[in-house]
């Protein structure tokens, strides 16, 4: 794939999803083996033009998310490279024994990708939103966890998963119009985490759709005389421990994600951290545990404290009181 | 004539050793106790499996063209461990290391390419999905193999089996069988008294599966079933009519043998009740 | 190159479509380069050539060549 200024702008615009249909449709052109299933969300995951482009690489399981990981697993038993998608509490919760019994303990080489997660489609409600999903999936052993920050992460990260010898889980945040992180090829690895900032009083670990938000907040920081270092944790698992390690050289660390506090990036982050002697003080921007009423994207970031603004007051705040 | 009197012969012999295997293991596990009477009723269809229908032995288990056999209702692995000795996965030996620390030999099958254990079953559900995929690659690669999944009646509570079964006939994968162990028990009751499945035969047939009941202890009618199957274009349900337990007096139709311990005395009896056909 | 020719040439390179499946009749969904995917990548490209920022409810009007025109003529490009 051309990865270029305008390919950039496209993805952004097309949003995650559709993007997602762009990147295995590339690979669909190399990769003899690559089968893509899915729950009935072929529209819904950009996966249309590859159901005709590719309809021998395409299985279509109906809405029957145990089945899929099943059905996964024994194509993946066969040596072929399997990628399933539907949304993400489907794809996660729905499934998650499968994905224990299948990707876990018999470490069937599946990549499971879950749309729209996070808060996006928070105006259909919280069946449709995904709050749980790295909490969740975290606790499987041998299981991969990726949340791109922005369009072209989110091709790389698909890229990079279904080379790896071991199962995965892709966490797709953001809608269309997806904010842009990276507006030029980069180097992406899974399980290293990226500068995007540096800085030397605080620092903001983020992942997926909050990365965006988090680079935004830490300019106001930084014209608040607060020096933030941003570090997208694109990789959830395994998390990237000497990150952290140089993280402790700063006042005040910060995890930001579309996720419930609990289970997600700022757990996987304390509970390395807190093996660490004096380490610092961590704030935790995510979720507060609770199911909120819906309402349109903005609306909900901003609500949990998720948007670039809000993320500025709260840093200021527990800032203040080191 | 003499031929199938020969293959018939084979697979009373196979299930006969299977039998003694799965005494000497239910024994090995002491006060562990093992799920005894799952496996007892699956041992005349895990025999004719095996000895007819899989090619799959210690010299070619990875040849493109073997048969795959997944045990759903993996509790029943002592039918399945006794299986893999006869044709020479497993040593004699290496039986009594069933459910003892380490061993590679658990109450549910774990996956272990080098005994010829293919995945890990055990939770109820999942070996059929498993199936579907394997016949969805075997198509791809115009393979003429079969995959033979033996599940529980009382595993077809699951919601995920039924996922399964709506899928195959979509798929066409006339090269799946799903053989139902119709013992008429699950795990603290009867299916009626526990869940009700009512007809399996219908629900099944109605699912779009060329759908048969025959005796699941009767070899020849076994034999005869896998071997004119080769003819249907459509996924195959076999509801096998069977009794749990069945072999030894002290455990026929008895649930009490769902998991139970095996002492030193009933092994003895049990020893001296098993028949060669 | 005038603007119309400039408008033809974005909607042919953009969708990836030959020529000679191209009419100014053209409607989306008519070949299969113009599928949802392929309207974002158009409405990108149409910005980019005429340096414009499409309103949403005008990408979601934006149905056929001939509407799109019309459309355009809303951002001040003069055909």
């Amino acid at each position: 794939m051309d990865i270029n200024e305008r390919n950039i702008k496209v993805w952004s615009a097309i949003g995650p999803r559709a993007t997602l249909g762009m990147a295995v449709l590339d690979l669909a052109k190399d990769m003899e083996n690559l089968m893509v299933l899915t729950c009935d969300v072929s529209t819904s995951a950009g996966l249309d033009r590859f159901r005709k482009t590719y309809p021998e690489k395409y299985v279509d399981l109906g809405i029957a998310e145990q089945n899929l990981i099943g059905v996964a697993a024994g194509l993946a038993s066969e040596n072929y490279n399997v990628i399933t998608t539907t949304f993400a509490p489907f794809q996660t919760m729905r499934c998650c024994e499968q994905i224990k019994v299948n990707l876990g303990y018999m470490r069937q080489k599946v990549c499971m990708v879950g749309i729209a997660s996070g808060l996006v489609l928070g105006n259909l409600g919280y069946t449709h939103c995904c709050i749980e999903d790295v909490g969740v999936l975290r606790s499987i052993p041998g299981l991969t966890i990726v949340s791109p920050a922005d369009s072209l992460e989110t091709i790389k990260a698909i890229n990079a998963a279904i080379k790896l010898n071991s199962p995965s889980y892709i966490r797709l945040t953001g809608g269309s119009n997806n904010p842009i992180v990276y507006n030029q090829d980069y180097d992406f690895e899974i399980g290293k985490s990226i500068l995007l900032k540096e800085g030397k009083d605080i620092t903001i670990f983020c992942t997926g759709a909050s990365v965006y938000q988090s680079l935004e907040a830490a300019k106001t920081l930084e014209q608040n005389n607060i020096s933030c270092r941003v570090i997208n944790m694109h990789t959830i698992k395994p998390i990237d421990k000497e990150a952290i390690d140089k993280a402790t050289e700063t006042k005040l660390i910060v995890s930001v994600e579309e996720h419930n506090v609990i289970g997600g990036l700022g757990s996987a982050i304390s509970e390395y951290k807190s093996t660490i002697s004096k380490a610092p003080k961590q704030l935790f921007i995510g979720i507060n545990d609770f199911y909120s009423k819906g309402g349109n994207y903005k609306f909900l970031q901003n609500k949990h404290g998720l948007s670039s603004e809000k993320i500025v007051v709260e840093v200021i705040n527990n800032y203040k009181k080191l | 004539m003499s031929d199938e009197k020969d293959i018939l012969k084979k697979i009373n012999n196979f299930a006969f050793n299977s039998r003694k295997n799965i005494l000497e293991m239910a024994l090995a596990a002491g006060a562990s106790s093992s799920h005894f009477g799952g496996a007892l009723s699956i041992v005349e269809i895990v025999s004719t499996l095996f000895s007819t229908q899989i090619r799959f032995n210690k010299d070619s288990p990875n040849s493109d063209d073997r048969n795959r056999f997944i045990l759903s209702k993996g509790h029943a692995c002592l039918a399945y461990y006794a299986a893999l000795c006869e044709v020479g996965f497993i040593d004699k030996e290496e039986l009594k290391t069933f459910e003892k620390n380490d061993s590679n030999l658990l109450g549910h099958p774990v996956l272990n390419k080098s005994i010829g254990i293919d995945f890990s079953t055990g939770s109820l559900g999942m070996g059929l999905s498993i199936g579907i995929g394997i016949a969805i690659a075997n198509k791809k690669k115009n393979r003429n193999s079969n995959i033979y999944v033996v599940m529980g009646d009382g595993e077809c509570n699951e919601g995920s089996v039924w996922e399964a079964a709506m899928a195959a006939p979509n798929f066409s994968l006339n090269n799946l069988y799903a053989i139902i162990d119709n013992n008429n028990f699950q795990q603290t009751g009867s299916n009626k008294e526990i869940m009700n499945s009512e007809s399996l035969k219908e629900k099944w047939s109605s699912f779009g599966w060329e759908t048969s009941e025959i005796d699941g202890h009767n070899v020849k009618d076994l034999f005869n079933y896998f071997e004119n199957g080769k003819n249907i274009n459509k996924p195959k349900a076999l509801i096998a009519k069977t009794i749990k337990g069945k072999g030894f007096t002290f455990s026929e139709n008895n649930n009490n043998w769902h998991h139970s311990v095996l002492t030193k005395s009933l092994y003895e009896q049990a020893l001296s009740e098993i028949i060669i056909k | 190159m005038s603007n119309l020719e400039k408008y033809k040439n974005t909607f042919i390179k953009s969708l990836d479509i030959k020529e000679s499946d191209f009419k100014e009749s053209i409607q989306y969904n008519d070949v299969p380069e113009w599928d949802s995917i392929g309207h974002m990548t158009l409405i990108s490209a149409l910005e980019e050539s005429f340096d414009i920022s499409f309103e949403t409810d005008d990408i979601v009007d934006f149905s056929s060549f001939k509407k799109g025109k019309e459309l355009l003529e809303k951002y001040k490009v003069n055909f």
